[in-house]
């Protein structure tokens, strides 16, 4: 029987919904935030070990020999391996370009400083860590390559033996008359810009404990996992293992923002479990391996823009040209941030026309791993600067020569020129909303003035497009086998009334507990006390990808709508047999079943489920006692990819307008944020106060990306950023207060109307803080192409514009 | 990122710190205070001492006294005391400044006044304030005690004057003349870090006139850097925009060999010095003004 699965609030079962769409107060977050849940690193097993790693020093050398006898003698140590091991017992990483991935732990060549170039486990990680230094590797260093365009030259060092160039993709997309809408156009704005490397830093990094039976090859993996489900995947095809030997307990975590990727070090303590008969191996990456050589860093980009805009001010054509730096292998699925743009490749506007040159790029640096946004939001930094340009150029205000060139709201669905469609917007009302909020024309006003004193003052206005709920035919251009969008939960409601809802993803903060008990609540006519979630093993759990690609808000509240709806259906039949009538003319309302035209006969949903569990006497004779279901949601009507890479992947479009007001300190470059407006739509809010805790998380990481954070690496590829001394993440005092103002355009396509939101502000923030920065500058005649905006960098621009200024006067 | 293997002491006195100091190779000790620093050097096996004399429990190091001189501050006093202390915020608000410039509230839980002075970090806020306000450090050791100018105390990167046997215990920081401006500002990436670059002058003014100017910088050369020739430039000049612009200028040529780093370069280091101390002369002489006035 088919199942509907409400498309709005109004369709629950339930006179007026009591949580869904209110901010309560989240279930587990007391457990999250005192530390009462098993983190991994509390778990500790019979006969545990504990895993150090010896990681290379050099970007670029050949090993000539690794000697490990001594180590192996100390005392406490259990076993040590190397890159022997891991030829002997694994694959290379399948989550890079085909044919870039490399062992876990480096064979005759090492790739990047961090590289493991061997590990040990022993009693204890102090003592595993003494074990490394006596382990000896001779290392015959090799020219590094660190510039991805001295990488792209044939005569350059060769990063990896297996390949004949460091190239990993080179194709220009096209979508449209591209040539024909530029040749056409009035105006051609064209501009280069630079995004550093940066990247998530979750509070807590990767860590797990690897148990691997050599008897019955069974693989038991405990983690700090974002995905387990493809994680394990992942294992079984590393070791070459059948997928239901390999179980994935994923455990509450603090934080991933996607740069939990963590595989090298799980695979290597796989590899030692191996070694030391099935003990279990942990593996704790301490912020150290995390800064220099964990999966947190991402989008490493060197962008040549192009905007064609006709003659009434309508943008007619983009050409982006992207350098994607990945480092050495574009392991743990980091290429796919350069696929992902095809998304909302457009961002919010009509540009009929575009092109997409595209260069995944390897050079000896870490590899680029996934992060918050995986990709467009250096698209939408770009994209925000190329409309500025356009804009200061023909001499309108942002704001309306954006708003002219909006989908209209009466397009949607509207397909974009990259083949992705979006299902809602009103971007016009979104801009209005913010507009408001922030008081435009009076920032305006503010500014004139503040020019007339000489100060540096700017109003950044930027907006972005957040997909929402992803599928793996997004990424089809750059050609990596992954898994989609399916995700199911099971509820089950015991003999008492009370409600388990089983998931199979674990605890990260985004509130998704919370959502599952008010889906239920709400359905069921309950309170979120009488709903358990509980999280299963991937052997266990219903088909499960858990949180990423802003989706899981969704598609949980799919899975579990639809397992509401079964089991509603199933009491149906039973409450019909007990009424002395037939399913059709049972209905279900406020968490009670009655008949149809008959008043007062009434059954709640504990009552009937303590019938089918209690009554065998009482029940029809076909029916399956137990009130439980499985749903398994997944998006509709997605298409595969086309040869230019177009396709309908990401199920939803989100929406946001940020207006900034900064100040630039002339003399120091320092700049200060004023006000921060935003008006966002994420279709229905599911818990308004998980959006805004969202929002505002993300918020802060585009800050971080826009003034402070990056990954330096010198000329050699010799990182310099090492620790939380010199990458600098945003503190609280760097978080500005935040005005904000909700809009809602339900989805049409999704459970509730909900889009996804996870990701969310990281994809406008960076444009708008930039907007604003080289609004602040514009009067100088300069601006500032680079993120972060470091101060250094903002001061140079000035003094080099006040210096040309002076020059010309002098010329006069 | 666990530490290489140390042996572990914590004295409860002097007497009995300097013992231990005598009983070892000096070179192989290492003195720990708050510990803000060393452990993460001990973690990432950085330092490899093979004892680690933990000063926490000594105690006769933790105080804050007024005397007839000025304040004396035990090294081992935290910068959250110093924070908490009116007397400090009363008789030496530019010391009480900089030390809420230093870190978040749990870094100065720990953190002490000594281990900062000891430590010598080129970018940290207290040596150049024990600069400007001529504080003396003591030192101790088997040998007896002396007192150091802090103009003599910092030698270069991380280096002081003290001698391995030598433990620094207490800090003396002289009355200010009444009437003296002071001010303290820094860039740093964020609220709380080690600073870019930062500035502190004291000043007094009489009749319009800068009297006894003291300048120092920080984070821009290989230690906290006093600037006695623009000081003479300033000294029996009025303090006018003009005059301070040009001992700021001066204090930015006299920089030798600014630091250079991922996060700013030797020149824009250098620029930050002059700007920096023309924003500090401005600010100490618009106080020194309103407390000649008594406003």
């Amino acid at each position: 029987m088919a199942i509907e699965i409400p498309k709005n609030l109004d369709e629950l079962p339930t006179t007026r919904p009591r949580y869904v769409g209110r901010g309560i107060r989240r279930v587990e977050d007391v457990g999250l935030l005192t530390g009462r849940v098993e983190f991994v690193d509390d778990v500790v097993l019979p006969r545990m070990l504990h895993c150090a790693i010896l990681r290379s020093p050099f970007p670029h050398a050949r090993i000539t020999g690794v000697d490990t006898q001594a180590a192996e003698a100390l005392e406490g140590v259990a076993a040590v391996v190397t890159g022997e091991d891991a030829r002997r017992w694994s694959l290379p990483a399948q989550s890079s370009p085909e044919g870039w991935g490399t062992h876990c732990i480096a064979g005759d060549k090492v790739h990047y400083v961090g590289e493991p170039v061997a590990a040990v486990a022993a009693s204890s990680r102090r003592v595993a860590e003494d074990a490394l230094e006596l382990i000896e590797v001779d290392y015959e260093p090799l020219e590094p390559v660190a510039d991805p365009f001295k990488a792209m030259k044939p005569e350059s060092p060769q990063v990896l033996d297996a390949q004949e160039t460091n190239v990993m993709l080179d194709r220009v997309f096209t979508w449209g008359d591209v040539d024909g809408a530029f040749a056409e156009a009035a105006h051609v704005f064209q501009e280069k810009f630079r995004w550093n490397r940066l990247g998530a830093n979750p509070t807590e990094t990767f860590g797990c404990i690897s148990e691997w039976d050599p008897m019955s090859l069974d693989l038991t993996i405990h983690g700090s996992i974002q995905s387990p489900g493809m994680f394990g995947l992942g294992r079984a095809a590393t070791f070459s293992l059948p997928s239901n030997k390999v179980n994935i307990i994923s455990h509450a975590h603090g934080g991933s923002f996607g740069g939990k990727g963590g595989t090298r070090g799980c695979d290597i303590s796989c590899l030692l479990s191996r070694k030391v008969d099935g003990r279990p191996v942990k593996w704790i990456e301490d912020r150290g391996e995390y800064l220099l050589s964990g999966g947190g860093q991402a989008w490493d980009r060197h962008y040549e823009v192009a905007l064609a805009v006709d003659a009434q001010g309508i943008v007619s054509g983009l050409k982006v040209g992207l350098v994607d730096d990945l480092g050495a292998t574009g392991e743990a699925y980091g290429a796919i941030s350069a696929a992902k743009p095809l998304a909302a490749f457009t961002g919010p506007y009509t540009i009929p026309v575009a092109q997409y040159d595209l260069k995944l790029v390897a050079t000896n640096k870490l590899p680029c791993g996934p992060y918050r946004g995986m990709g467009p939001p250096p698209h939408f930094f770009v994209l925000e600067q190329m409309m500025d340009i356009a804009a200061r150029s023909l001499g309108e205000d942002p704001a309306e020569f954006r708003r002219k060139n909006f989908i209209p709201a009466d397009q949607f669905p509207y397909t974009i020129a990259s083949g992705n469609e979006y299902d809602s917007g009103n971007y016009g009302e979104v801009l209005d909303q913010v507009l408001a909020l922030s008081d435009y024309s009076a920032l305006r006003a503010a500014q004139v003035e503040a020019r007339a004193e000489g100060r540096l003052v700017g109003v950044g206005v930027a907006n972005a497009i957040e997909p929402g709920v992803f599928d793996w035919n997004a990424y089809a251009i750059v050609g990596m086998p992954g898994t989609g969008v399916p995700e199911g939960a099971t509820v089950n409601i015991d003999i008492l009334g009370n409600a388990t809802v089983r998931v199979g993803f674990s605890l990260e903060g985004q509130g998704q507990y919370t959502l599952v008990c008010q889906l239920v609540a709400d359905y069921f006519g309950y309170e979120p006390e009488n709903v358990r979630v509980v999280q299963l093993d991937t052997q266990s759990a219903p088909p499960s990808f858990g949180p990423g690609g802003s989706r899981l808000g969704v598609a949980i509240t799919g899975a579990v709508l639809g397992a509401c709806e079964r089991i509603r259906e199933k009491m149906a039949r039973v409450v019909a047999v007990l009424m002395q009538s037939e399913p059709e003319n049972i209905e279900f309302m406020d968490g009670k079943f009655t008949l149809k035209g008959a008043p007062g006969a009434e059954m709640t949903v504990a009552e009937v489920a303590g019938t089918m569990l209690a009554r065998s006497d009482l029940l029809p004779p076909d029916i399956d006692p137990r009130p439980e279901a499985t749903h398994v949601w997944t998006a509709a009507g997605r298409t595969p990819a086309d040869e230019e890479g177009r396709a309908k992947s990401y199920l939803t479009a989100a929406h946001a307008v940020h207006i900034v007001q900064v100040e630039i300190d002339p003399e120091t470059g320092m700049v200060e944020i004023q006000r921060y407006c935003l008006a966002d739509d994420c279709g229905t809010r599911l818990n308004p106060d998980t959006v805004e805790g969202q929002t505002e998380g993300s918020v802060v990481q585009g800050i971080g990306a826009a003034l402070l954070e990056e990954y330096v690496y010198d000329e050699d590829a010799q990182p310099l950023t090492t620790s939380f001394m010199d990458y600098l993440m945003p503190t609280v005092f760097d978080a500005p207060k935040l005005e904000m103002v909700a809009v809602e355009t339900p989805s049409p396509f999704t459970p509730l109307g909900a889009k996804g939101c996870g990701e969310g502000a990281i994809h406008t923030t960076p444009a708008a803080v930039m907007c604003a920065i080289n609004d602040a500058l514009a009067p100088l005649g300069t601006s500032a192409r680079e993120v972060p905006a470091a101060p250094m960098r903002l001061w140079k621009l000035i003094k080099e514009a006040r210096e040309r200024a002076s020059d010309e006067n002098n010329n006069y | 990122m666990k530490s290489a293997p140390f042996e572990y002491v914590a004295p409860s006195t002097i007497s009995g710190v300097l013992e231990i100091l005598g009983q070892n190779d000096p070179d192989e000790v290492k003195l720990m205070a708050g510990g803000q620093s060393l452990m993460p050097l001990l973690n990432m096996r950085l330092s490899r001492p093979a004892l680690v004399l933990d000063l926490g429990r000594v105690a006769d190091l933790d105080f804050i006294r007024e005397t007839d001189q000025g304040v004396v501050i035990g090294a081992m006093t935290t910068k959250r005391a110093v924070e908490d202390s009116e007397l400090i915020l009363r008789e030496h608000p530019l010391f009480w400044e900089s030390t809420v410039a230093i870190g978040h509230p749990p870094i100065r839980n720990r953190g002490t006044v000594g281990g900062s002075m000891a430590q010598a970090d080129p970018a940290s806020e207290y040596p150049a304030v024990a600069l400007v306000l001529e504080a003396e450090l003591v030192a101790v050791s088997a040998r007896g005690e002396r007192t150091i100018p802090a103009d003599d105390f910092f030698v270069t990167y991380l280096t002081t004057c003290l001698e391995p046997d030598e433990v620094l215990t207490e800090i003396r920081i002289p009355r200010l003349a009444p009437r003296t401006g002071w001010a303290f500002q820094e860039v740093a990436r964020r609220h709380g870090d080690f600073a870019i670059v930062g500035a502190t002058a004291t000043l007094g003014l009489e009749a319009g006139v800068a009297v006894e100017p003291r300048i120092a910088v920080f984070g821009a050369g290989d230690r906290a850097l006093r600037f006695p020739s623009a000081e003479s430039l300033l000294a029996g000049q009025p303090a006018t925009d003009e005059v301070i612009d040009e001992v700021a200028a001066q204090v930015a040529a006299a920089v030798e060999d600014p630091l250079d780093d991922a996060h700013a370069s030797a020149d824009y280091r250098r620029h930050l010095a002059g700007v920096l101390v023309g924003r500090v002369l401005r600010e100490a002489a618009v106080r020194a003004a309103e407390a000649s006035t008594g406003a």
